[in-house]
């Protein structure tokens, strides 16, 4: 990444109250075009870091107590990472885990990142960039401390942030006082793994207190000097346009400020969040809508034959096989889902006549604020989006018009706004999970070996459509690289195979949801695998095992199925009637394999264990390694297992927790064992790839105890009792 | 409606124009203590969970007027002045939280929960702790629960032998 | 006059919503008694608007012979797993009460009344006939002991039983749909048929 490489230069600090060395504003420079950045993912499945790392002065602050502030330009969402990058960064400032703290950096100070925090790409897009930036920050604190003390740089050594001499010692804090211009030296060496402190160990996570105390760290938390709350109006329907509205009987409710109408939303300014909600409820708003859309439009608009097809994967040609005799083919569909997420889309607005600032939950810092600048007229650098930690993301705060919406509101008023969405709104008006439509095709030889494999998948878009995926992108990439995630075969032994992404456009909004694609298409392919496997007469982990090539990707996939077999003893038989379930899958280069415990209670679906094993490559942090996989099981198992929207009578529904089921604690199973492999030098990617497994895993185990092959998802609604 | 109310140990009195307006706002908008979360406003979720008198309520569903003159509790004021609550403590332990929103909830929930019940089994468990976390931190949670309610026990129990040793 | 405005409106949303869902349920009328009926309420007709009532998801909800109270007019399992629990309030922390005050809460739509709970065991009518479940009102054993004198104002003064003519609205704001026989009617049948020594029909 010799792109991304510091050169040496001076960099001018300007010191702000209560701290020394600090943040410079600096000019954000956007040197990399998306389009080659989406190219290179595409090629490698390394997304890189898409930000400035041109100079750690607007990563890092010192303060008067020698803490480092690293200020992230990545989120913090619950996936840990602000944890794993403080490790990071403290091994190569030499300091202890206590003196480091990490904040989201606000886009004023040009650390942003241009891409979003999404993907599982955080730790693994900034392990070399973020360690660098560190060791310059040492190497100009080594500098200046030498130039302070009067010795040769090379006499310097560092201890917990205190630079020695031998003779005198100086703190981080000590060397940076005073200091007005830095010297950013080439970029130093890194230290290798073998010599690091805390990476590779389970430290705590930096979040632990604030989370577990009650701090008001989320978006909804803000709050402003004289701020007011501000709600609007959504519609229920799917495609319904906004044509004006009657806010007579609204606007003489009690706390209303003021109700703001715009050319495409009407909304309400009130004393009080009560207030505000009660008064939206009486504005009635003219919906245009052109169609009455129900759950059986959509299904049929999704069959794999409707869309658009594209291939994205070929080898051999299955053509060749599929013509005549005993083709297998069997037909797998996912519904839509929602992120729901427990804390609302929402975010606080101060829009002043030069400067605006916006306190929100987001996953795009930049893209919320060049939306919110252009919607206020307002050039991108009068725009300060201040993220904050996200109660949930899961893709839901890769589109962000709630931030549009509240600076519009505070524009009207002339104060601060706070609004954020209704559970029902939520529900409604969620980016969902797109639902797919899967048709799988194979051959068997002989002697139980695959021939020939074909898997379609058709969904509604994902990265489409998105604000992260410009338009023009669309032609140049053919498929949807987010709706095919997971939907390539990873059994490279199979002589024929091909992968086809058929698009749809659904009338309502699908996108990112936590793993993408892979959720669904692991879930058919999986599934699958594991007919075929029946079928074959083999055992099903075997058979994938015969299936796997002999290369480095094909290598580090046997290994996480041999070890998930190894030490959940996997078994293809019921036991005390309770059957184990096998699943596997490779997400963003992390190959991913499962083996579950299941059983049938009083005719519900109940896991009781999961073994799973995982090779993310090198791991920051072993402990939120495991809790990102703990979490993406039973999220997994949640949408796999029970949850679906459906379109009733052109809305989305249902619109609250219960109908709309999720796993609680008592489907959660009670014993997880995660066995992680190391199988590359560097992380890679960990918060979706567990995701991948465990719907087939289920699945699988319902056969071996009823014989009932379920091929939809969710499976507890399709389990015949 | 005048309304007095000791919140986390501290008597406010409070004109409340709306004596229908869910505890949840006064305590984060009135009062200002944001630990408690506002989830789904319809009592399905849990996050607003805090205790009036000693028991669990979801506030997002609970007038303020029903609180008056009672003793509320929110994830502030769970510990006390020299150490994290048991629940806390068991949560720090085991590092339950991911994105964390849910968390004082939960938290509050199982506070309740270990003050009724030491011994809580995992089916005390499973029908008791009923709210909704996205991050599906469930696994830790429950280690976290037994371990809650473990510290709660050696908690009563040095309790009762410094009173039975006269240092109370 | 903006609290009317916003019961106006909030009327308006119900009314559209009955109409634009043409929800039959929602629209049953009562069973109207006119005054000549009412005169002549014969003993039979007591009891069957009495059963009428009872059989109705406001009032069957709380009376499950499973121990899972049931919600909405296709009485689905409460959501979330709740249960009888020891004491019919719910488990020891997550009870009734968590979520259920004494009055129906309008911003959540969570309903609520005096007492909220289910109706003891022994008076879980989900599934029972008619008689069955006019047995089990009428036998002390099965209904906390109560004698007529006490079952008729339990059924006619009860806070909780008489919450099924103010059900509130649900999560959605939309109005809960009422039993088929009014109020007053409902309490001058119960009043009729144990004036009659509430004789169960023999079909």
């Amino acid at each position: 990444m010799a792109k991304n490489k510091m050169s040496r230069r001076k960099f001018l600090v300007r010191g702000g109250l209560g701290t020394i060395g600090v943040l410079a504003v600096g000019t954000y420079l956007f040197r990399n075009p998306i389009r080659r950045q989406i190219a290179g993912a595409l090629n490698t499945a390394d997304t890189p870091y898409m930000g400035d790392t041109s100079t750690p002065i607007i990563w890092f602050e010192i303060t008067e107590e020698n803490k480092v502030i690293l200020h992230s330009p990545k989120v913090e969402m619950g996936q840990g990472t602000f944890t794993g990058l403080a490790q990071m960064a403290a091994e190569e400032l030499e300091i202890d885990m206590s003196q480091i703290k990490v904040v989201h950096a606000q886009s004023i100070s040009g650390n942003m990142d241009s891409f979003a925090t999404g993907g599982s790409t955080s730790i693994s897009a900034l392990w070399v960039p973020l360690r660098e930036l560190a060791a310059t920050m040492r190497e100009m604190l080594l500098q200046k401390a030498a130039e302070k003390m009067g010795v040769e740089k090379s006499t310097l050594t560092i201890s917990n942030g205190q630079v020695s001499s031998g003779r005198t010692e100086m703190s981080y804090a000590q060397i940076a006082e005073g200091v007005e211009a830095w010297e950013v030296p080439d970029t130093p060496k890194l230290k290798p793994v073998s010599e690091m402190k805390w990476v590779g160990k389970p430290v705590p996570r930096v979040d632990l207190a604030d989370k577990v105390f009650g701090a008001p760290i989320f978006g909804v938390d803000a709050t402003l000097p004289n701020m007011l709350y501000g709600s609007v109006v959504r519609s229920s329907k799917i495609g319904a346009v906004y044509k004006g509205a009657d806010i007579s009987k609204a606007e003489n409710m009690p706390g209303v400020v003021k109700i703001v109408q715009e050319d495409d939303f009407v909304g309400v300014v009130a004393k009080s969040f009560t207030e505000a909600e009660n008064a939206k409820n009486a504005i009635e708003v003219i919906w245009e809508t052109t169609k009455n859309w129900q759950t059986e439009d959509i299904r049929s608009m999704l069959e794999v034959g409707q869309g658009t097809p594209f291939v994205i994967q070929k080898a051999g040609d299955v053509d060749d096989f599929f013509g005549e005799g005993s083709l297998i083919e069997a037909s797998y569909w996912s519904p839509i889902g929602a992120h729901a997420q427990i804390e609302p889309n929402g975010a606080l607005a101060h829009v002043e006549k030069d400067m605006a600032t916006i306190y929100m939950s987001t996953q795009v810092v930049k893209i919320s604020r060049d939306e919110i600048a252009k919607r206020l007229g307002m050039d991108k650098d009068q725009v300060n989006l201040a993220p904050t930690f996200l109660g949930g993301g899961f893709g839901r705060r890769l589109h962000t018009p709630n931030g549009i919406q509240a600076a519009v509101l505070s524009k009207a008023v002339g104060r601060p706004v706070k609004c954020f969405f209704s559970r029902k709104e939520e529900f409604q008006n969620d980016t969902f999970r797109p639902p797919t439509h899967h048709v799988l095709k194979a051959k068997l030889d002989n002697e139980g070996s695959i021939e020939a494999f074909e898997h379609n998948v058709s969904s509604g878009d994902v990265a489409f459509g998105s604000p992260m995926v410009p338009g023009i992108a669309e032609p140049i990439l053919g498929a949807d690289l987010g709706a095919w995630r997971g939907g390539m075969v990873q059994y490279g032994a199979i002589p024929n195979y091909q992968a086809i992404s058929w698009r749809v456009q659904l009338p309502f909004a699908t996108s990112w949801w936590r793993s993408l694609g892979l959720l669904a298409n692991t879930f058919a392919i999986e599934s699958f695998m594991d007919e075929l496997a029946v079928k074959a007469r083999k055992n099903p982990a075997d058979f994938r095992l015969t299936h796997t090539q002999k290369d480095d990707r094909g290598e580090r996939l046997a290994n996480v199925i041999k070890k998930v077999v190894e030490v959940s003893g996997y078994k293809d038989e019921v036991v005390n009637n309770r059957a184990m379930g096998f699943a596997a899958s490779t997400d963003a280069n992390t190959p991913c394999a499962q083996v579950v415990e299941v059983s049938i209670e009083n005719n519900e679906i109940k896991v009781h264990k999961v073994t799973c094993a995982m090779d993310p490559g090198l791991v920051v942090n072993p402990d939120q390694v495991k809790a990102q996989c703990e979490g993406a099981i039973i999220m997994g198992m949640s949408a796999s297992l029970y949850e679906k929207m459906e379109v009733e009578d052109g809305a989305l529904t249902p619109t609250i927790y219960g109908p709309y089921q999720m796993a609680m604690m008592k489907h959660a199973p009670k014993e997880i064992d995660i066995i992680l492999l190391q199988g590359a030098d560097s992380p890679g990617a960990v918060g979706e790839p567990p995701l991948g497994p465990i719907g087939a895993a289920i699945a699988n185990a319902v056969f071996r105890l009823t014989g009932q092959r379920i091929r939809r998802m969710p499976l507890q609604d399709h389990l015949q009792v | 409606m005048k309304i007095a109310l000791k919140v986390n140990g501290e008597q406010h009195s409070l004109e409340i124009a709306d004596e229908n307006t869910p505890l949840l706002w006064i305590v984060r908008d009135l009062l200002n203590l944001k630990g408690t979360k506002f989830g789904c406003g319809k009592a399905a979720c849990g996050a607003c969970t805090l205790h009036v008198d000693g028991e669990a309520v979801r506030s997002c569903s609970y007038a303020v007027k029903f609180a008056d003159g009672k003793k509320v509790t929110t994830i502030e004021g769970l510990r006390n002045e020299e150490a994290p609550h048991p629940v806390q403590q068991a949560w720090l332990e085991h590092v339950v939280p991911q994105c964390g929103y849910c968390q004082p909830g939960f938290m509050m929930a199982t506070a309740a929960l270990i003050s009724k019940n030491q011994e809580p089994t995992d089916e005390d468990i499973d029908n008791n702790i009923i709210n909704i976390c996205r991050c599906a931190t469930y696994y830790r949670m429950r280690k976290a629960i037994h371990r809650a309610a473990e510290l709660e026990r050696d908690r009563l129990s040095l309790s009762t032998k410094n009173i039975e040793n006269g240092e109370e | 006059m903006n609290r009317t405005a916003f019961l106006l409106f909030i009327f308006s949303l119900v009314a559209f919503y009955l109409i634009g869902s043409n929800n039959e349920a929602s629209l049953e009328a009562y069973e109207v008694i006119s005054e000549e009926q009412r005169d002549s309420l014969t003993t039979e007709r007591a009891y069957e608007q009495v059963m009428n009532v009872l059989m109705h998801p406001r009032c069957m909800n709380c009376h499950p012979t499973d121990d899972v109270p049931k919600q909405g007019m296709d009485r689905h399992p409460h959501y979330f797993g709740m249960s009888r629990g020891k004491e019919n309030k719910g488990f020891s922390v997550t009870k009734c009460a968590t979520c259920h005050q004494e009055e129906n809460n309008l911003n959540s739509g969570v309903p609520g009344a005096p007492h909220w709970s289910l109706a003891p065991s022994s008076m879980g009518w989900q599934g029972l006939s008619r008689s069955e479940i006019a047995q089990r009102l009428l036998n002390p054993e099965t209904n906390g002991g109560k004698s007529h004198e006490e079952l008729v104002t339990h059924m006619t003064e009860d806070e909780l039983v008489l919450w099924a003519w103010n059900p509130g609205v649900d999560a959605n704001g939309v109005q809960r749909e009422k039993p088929p026989v009014s109020e007053e009617d409902f309490k001058k049948a119960v009043e009729k048929w144990f004036d009659e020594g509430a004789p169960i029909p023999s079909k």
